[in-house]
């Protein structure tokens, strides 16, 4: 993990000192080289189930995020290339290291085995981020920047204070979090209580969830599109990914029935927020966002909800990934054609770029999780896991709340595609290799819906397991 | 010797609340910096002494000079002096921040247990929900970040509490420290200044629905 920590921060700052662009597809080429070899080196060279020194190991959630984050990541850097082309080399080669050392940042935060290390990698990704975020140098982006490491920050000490009391009522000598799941039994119940509600706000920032889930709207807001795709994938897995290990180490305590109504609760703010605001908002990258305030608000229902649950909200998060961000890069197509994303303005896409505004509405399909969209299947779960523990007030809730997702859905995209179009059209032509490209992730995921290999299974398994 | 210490500190807690002047502010961040460090000292004086060399001398140099010191460069940079607009009366803020301590004294009564010592942790939630009150009622930047940093100086105070036993942590807070005042003092609000001309959060509203 360290000879991985340091390759890729040392190509990372490679990157920086590049003079051309061809230079900078070459270090792109460089560095996902050395992401799919550690990728094999652990599911394939026996990595897997292992530890790497005291901090880090790599366990079934870890492994299983972090090739997701490959591929989203590879994505999102070689969508970059073409969508910042013309550009000042200077602004895309600090983006580009961004993007790589945001990667890093989020690869240290999965495989971490101890709580602190977890935080500081979460920290470093907030770093990161705000780079990304200022790369337009504009008022917006340094607005949205600045609240983004303000909020993140906040966020991350109150966190930071809840592992403190954690570690605290444990009085583990390490917080590795097998000793401190193994000494949450004994532990004070209020200090537990308080811990867990402290993390979990400070997370939120991270998760795109209730309370603070503004700043991750705003940072993908400002953010170029193939970020985006990349911030609300791979590092919102990185909050989820650190909130289940709480969770998960909660598990044997007295707390946890509680742990879960409060799950519950912030699962449905989550959702009630995201359904409300995605009426409301008049920006397509702003829109997604919400989407995914939704969404994760979905799965923090699913742990609430507990037994089968746990697993659907494993899966949905994991299908959400591959959407989200086809999405966010269909959306990067977008602005080259429009140079925008205002909603009541922009228009007719499917004669503009057939293949873009077919990958929007079946991205929209499989977002709404309509069948065969793997969405359907872990919401299905998540609900029938709701019914079985007679929650009906709660499932009375979420189909209200999806109707109206459903509704603001289908009524955006369909007016992308088919209303007339109000706003200048950019000179430059729509660019279908990318939609394309796309397109595939999002193939990906409706190939999920009809069939989850074995090994995908069981690595979830492994991960839902209290 | 610590408690004298940390009463002090609750009154820098409580002065902050009521004050409105930017150097008042930078001045109780200094002062708390070497409060913190001088509890570190007392406190931690059974640990490794190099470590708590390192833990002493990182306190003093980060909390007690450099972050108060980067304070009074941005106040003499924006030469931004008062907080003309606040959101509610000095009365109101020090009406929340008195019931603010009261809230932290009875959560830290309710919890009345051995594992912890209650002093420093009954001060650090206080410490939190001061600097979230700072936050939320005051409107300009500066005043947020204070907020921030005396939410900061709070978890540090509690890292303390619990690092005798691990002053790794106490490492893992300072380095908090570093890198986000630094990045938020020196950078970004440089940067907010020149580019937006803007001190105040209200004009921080444009990234919105």
């Amino acid at each position: 993990m360290i000879a991985y920590l340091i390759a890729s921060i040392l190509i990372a700052a490679a990157t920086l000192a590049v003079r051309r662009e061809r230079q900078l597809f070459l270090a792109g080429i460089l560095f996902y080289a050395v992401q799919a070899a550690f990728a094999a080196a652990i599911l394939a060279g026996g990595l897997y189930g292992t530890a790497s020194t005291e901090w880090f190991a790599f366990d079934a959630a870890g492994t299983l995020f972090y090739v997701l984050l490959c591929i989203v990541s590879g994505f999102a850097y070689f969508h970059s290339e073409a969508y910042l082309r013309g550009n000042d080399l200077r602004h895309i080669r600090t983006y580009s290291a961004l993007v790589m050392l945001l990667t890093t940042a989020i690869a240290g935060a999965y495989f971490a085995s101890n709580l602190a290390v977890t935080w500081i990698f979460l920290e470093a990704t907030t770093l990161c981020a705000a780079g990304i975020v200022y790369h337009r140098r504009t008022g917006h982006s340094l607005e949205a920047a600045w609240k983004y490491v303000f909020v993140c920050s906040t966020g991350i000490a109150m966190a930071y204070l809840g592992i403190l009391l954690l570690a605290a009522a444990t009085k583990c000598e390490s917080l590795q979090y097998e000793a401190v799941a193994a000494a949450v039994p004994g532990a004070n119940a209020l200090y537990l209580k308080t811990a867990f509600l402290l993390i979990l706000c400070g997370y939120s920032c991270k998760i795109e969830l209730f309370p603070l889930h503004t700043v991750g709207i705003d940072a993908n807001f400002a953010a170029p599109s193939p970020a985006s795709a990349l911030i609300s994938t791979g590092l919102v897995n990185a909050g989820f990914l650190a909130l289940l290990r709480v969770y998960r180490l909660l598990s044997a305590s007295e707390v946890f029935p509680w742990v879960r109504s409060v799950l519950v609760i912030v699962g449905v703010l989550s959702l009630v927020i995201g359904a409300l605001f995605l009426r409301r908002t008049n920006n397509y990258k702003r829109f997604l966002s919400y989407s995914t305030v939704e969404n994760m608000g979905i799965a923090a229902l699913g742990l609430g909800i507990g037994g089968i649950g746990v697993w659907a909200a494993v899966f949905h998060v994991v299908c959400h990934t591959f959407i989200k961000s086809s999405l966010f890069l269909q959306m990067a197509v977008v602005r080259q054609v429009y140079n925008g994303y205002r909603i009541n303005r922009i228009g007719d896409y499917i004669h503009i770029n057939r293949v873009g505004a077919v990958g929007l509405l079946a991205g929209m399909v499989a977002l709404v999780a309509f069948p065969p969209s793997p969405l359907f299947l872990s919401e299905l779960m998540i609900l029938g896991e709701t019914i079985a523990v007679g929650k009906w007030w709660l499932v009375a809730c979420m189909l209200l709340l999806i109707c109206i997702v459903i509704y603001s859905f289908c009524a955006r995209m369909i007016r992308l595609c088919y209303q007339p179009n109000q706003d200048e059209l950019h000179p430059s032509k729509a660019d279908r290799a990318l939609s394309w490209s796309a397109l595939s992730l999002l193939v990906a995921a409706l190939v999920l819906g009809l069939w989850q290999p074995d090994f995908l299974k069981e690595l979830i398994d492994r991960i839902a397991t209290l | 010797m610590i408690l004298p210490l940390i009463i002090l500190y609750v009154v820098t807690l409580v002065y902050l609340s009521i004050t409105e002047r930017f150097r008042n502010f930078a001045s109780l961040i200094g002062l708390q910096g070497w409060l913190l460090f001088a509890i570190a000292l007392v406190r931690l004086h059974a640990i490794n002494p190099a470590e708590l060399t390192f833990i002493c001398l990182e306190t003093l140099l980060f909390k007690g000079i450099l972050v108060p010191g980067l304070l009074f460069a941005v106040i003499r940079r924006t030469k931004t002096n008062r907080v003309y607009r606040s959101g509610s009366p000095q009365s109101g803020s020090l009406l929340l921040s008195l019931v603010a301590l009261a809230a932290s004294a009875s959560l830290t009564y309710c919890i009345a247990d051995s594992t912890v010592d209650l002093v420093f942790f009954g001060v650090a939630l206080y410490a939190l929900l001061s600097g979230l009150i700072l936050i939320v009622l005051r409107q300009r930047i500066f005043s947020h970040m204070i907020g921030f940093l005396v939410i900061e100086n709070g978890v540090f105070l509690f890292s303390t509490a619990i690092g005798v036993e691990m002053p790794l942590l106490i490492n893992f807070a300072i380095l908090l420290d570093i890198l986000i005042s630094v990045l938020m003092l020196g950078i970004f609000f440089m940067k907010i200044d020149s580019k937006l001309h803007a001190d105040d959060a209200d004009s921080l509203t444009h990234v919105k629905d």
